[in-house]
């Protein structure tokens, strides 16, 4: 089994992340009061090919297509696909995203609406979820302030206009260590992924040596003899090496098929390929809650990465509220019929 | 017709003498007055409907329990617009406006921007530019307008190859900036 290293599999996230090729694709959802949600889709593409395959986000024959094309000032062509469908209430958002046959088909994503009455105000909560994927790793809030974290879920155009804005060495910065941070963190995540998926399949079998608490317990000590054996991760790892000075020699042999196989998972996790794209989301009335981002033309925006929700679900979720305009005017009528009431009972008296 | 102015007579007497027998003359007299009243009285009484409207005010339970509910209400309203003042406030530190985002340029984005823009009370965020409601107003006719001369354009285009193709081909010389067809 070809195995890779650390770097390797951080170089390849990278490239996963970079990567032009995949459609840019934006997802916009306009919530009505009565639940109801118009989902439009733009997506652009570099190649008059679009392969219901490459969707991030699902698509089929009961949407309105339009195809469309751009020419930039360059004379560069954009292929554009903009769809537009109807969806009844959530739960049709959520048929759609269980019969994905898209890119993004494994991911498990759902949508929620509720509406609340409060009398002078109804208020309503709209969100877009995605479960995450590890069991066993570390949220990114361990290893990210809260300004990094900031800067960690904003948009990439955000991020560079940030960078290259007035103060872009602050930015900058910032971006570094970030992305040091979130480097180590991938790497803890991916140990970490290692250790509860070999537990899992060593269960009942092994001592309590190699039980999840105390593996869990060694996990900085894995990272180390990773981080001294970096450049030679692949031929060691082959050859048991790492896996002896972690775990003895006698659970190494015994236990490396298994090891192998967590490996393999914790691979597949790390390195998913989950295709990135972008939510909007447009509520009704006055928006009053969201953890968006605004974009220039005054809708909700989000990236969505896997990164987001490797270790914890990611929700994307805005409140807004409308004003019953005939609740208030109940309440001034009622208002006004008891504050009389009380002043002639109060004339009467004298 | 002396005989009848007799009998006339006798019947006169007769009846004038069996006056009736009157046990309640107090009654009577009450009846009079308030008919006398009501004649002398013109429209509806206002203390009447007061009293009709407002009678609950001297019902102990009723008067506390209305009193209570508008107090009520009064307070739920005041803790509810608090709580709204409050988020928006918070919204409007914690969001941050992405000035190149991915902003689509169809019509519908464009008027559901406006749309938002009624819905807000008028209002821009504070790190955008202020307009006047009617600008707003001129600018959405303008571009409603516009639209309308597009679609025009768009029919034209597309009903004359050679002419579509000849646009096509100037755009790109031009380096002229999208068209969408």
């Amino acid at each position: 089994m070809k195995r890779k290293s650390i770097k390797v599999i951080l170089s390849l996230i990278l490239v996963f992340v970079v990567s032009c090729d995949e459609p840019e694709t934006v997802v916009t959802n306009y919530v009505h009061p009565d639940g109801s949600v118009t989902r439009k889709i733009e997506i652009k593409n570099g190649k008059n090919n679009f392969k219901k395959s490459d969707f991030q986000v699902p698509l089929d024959s009961t949407w309105i297509v339009k195809d469309s094309i751009e020419i930039n000032q360059k004379g560069d062509t954009t292929w554009i696909k903009r769809a537009v469908k109807q969806f009844k209430n959530v739960d049709e958002i959520n048929i759609a995203y269980k019969n994905d046959s898209g890119a993004n088909k494994s991911y498990s994503r759902n949508a929620g609406f509720r509406k609340r009455f409060k009398w002078f105000n109804s208020e309503y909560r709209f969100s877009e979820r995605i479960e995450k994927l590890s069991a066993f790793g570390y949220p990114v809030k361990d290893y990210l302030n809260n300004e990094e974290l900031l800067f960690f879920y904003s948009p990439e155009s955000l991020k560079q206009e940030k960078e290259n804005g007035p103060d872009s060495l602050k930015y900058r910065a910032l971006s570094d260590s970030v992305k040091n941070k979130t480097d180590k963190w991938t790497i803890r995540n991916f140990i970490s992924e290692w250790t509860g998926e070999f537990s899992r399949l060593t269960e009942g079998k092994a001592g309590t040596d190699i039980s999840r608490e105390s593996l869990k317990a060694r996990e900085a000590e894995l990272e180390k003899i990773i981080a001294e054996n970096d450049k030679k991760f692949d031929s060691l790892w082959a050859n048991g090496v790492i896996l002896k000075k972690f775990i003895g020699e006698t659970n190494a042999l015994r236990y490396k098929s298994e090891a192998d196989s967590a490996m393999k998972l914790a691979e597949n996790i790390i390195i998913n390929n989950f295709k990135d794209y972008s939510l909007r989301i447009v509520m009704p009335g006055k928006l009053i809650g969201t953890n968006g981002f605004i974009d220039s033309s005054n809708t909700l925006l989000w990236p969505v990465k896997s990164d987001y929700f490797l270790n914890e679900p990611y929700e994307m979720w805005a409140e807004s509220k409308t004003t019953n305009s005939w609740a208030w005017v109940v309440s001034g009528l009622f208002l006004a019929f008891v504050l009389t009431g009380v002043i002639v009972r109060i004339i009467k008296k004298d | 017709m002396e005989k009848e102015n007799e009998k006339y007579n006798k019947v006169l007497n007769l009846l004038r003498k069996s006056t009736p027998l009157l046990n309640s003359t107090g009654d009577i007299e009450n009846e009079v007055l308030i008919r006398i009243k009501k004649i002398n009285q013109s429209g509806v009484n206002l203390s009447e409907v007061i009293d009709f409207l407002f009678g609950w005010v001297y019902i102990g339970w009723v008067r506390r329990s209305l009193i209570a509910a508008a107090m009520a209400l009064v307070v739920i309203f005041v803790y509810q617009q608090g709580v709204i003042l409050k988020r928006i406030e918070v919204l409007s530190r914690q969001t941050i406006i992405i000035n190149n985002g991915n902003a689509a340029s169809s019509s519908d984005e464009i008027d559901k921007f406006l749309t938002q823009f009624r819905n807000s009370g008028h209002r821009f965020p504070s790190m955008n530019i202020t307009i006047s409601e009617s600008q707003m107003k001129e600018l959405q006719e303008s571009f409603k307008e516009m639209q309308i001369k597009y679609k025009d354009l768009e029919n034209i285009i597309e009903g004359d190859p050679d002419l579509k193709k000849l646009i096509e081909k100037k755009l790109i010389e031009n380096n002229r900036t999208k068209i969408n067809l």
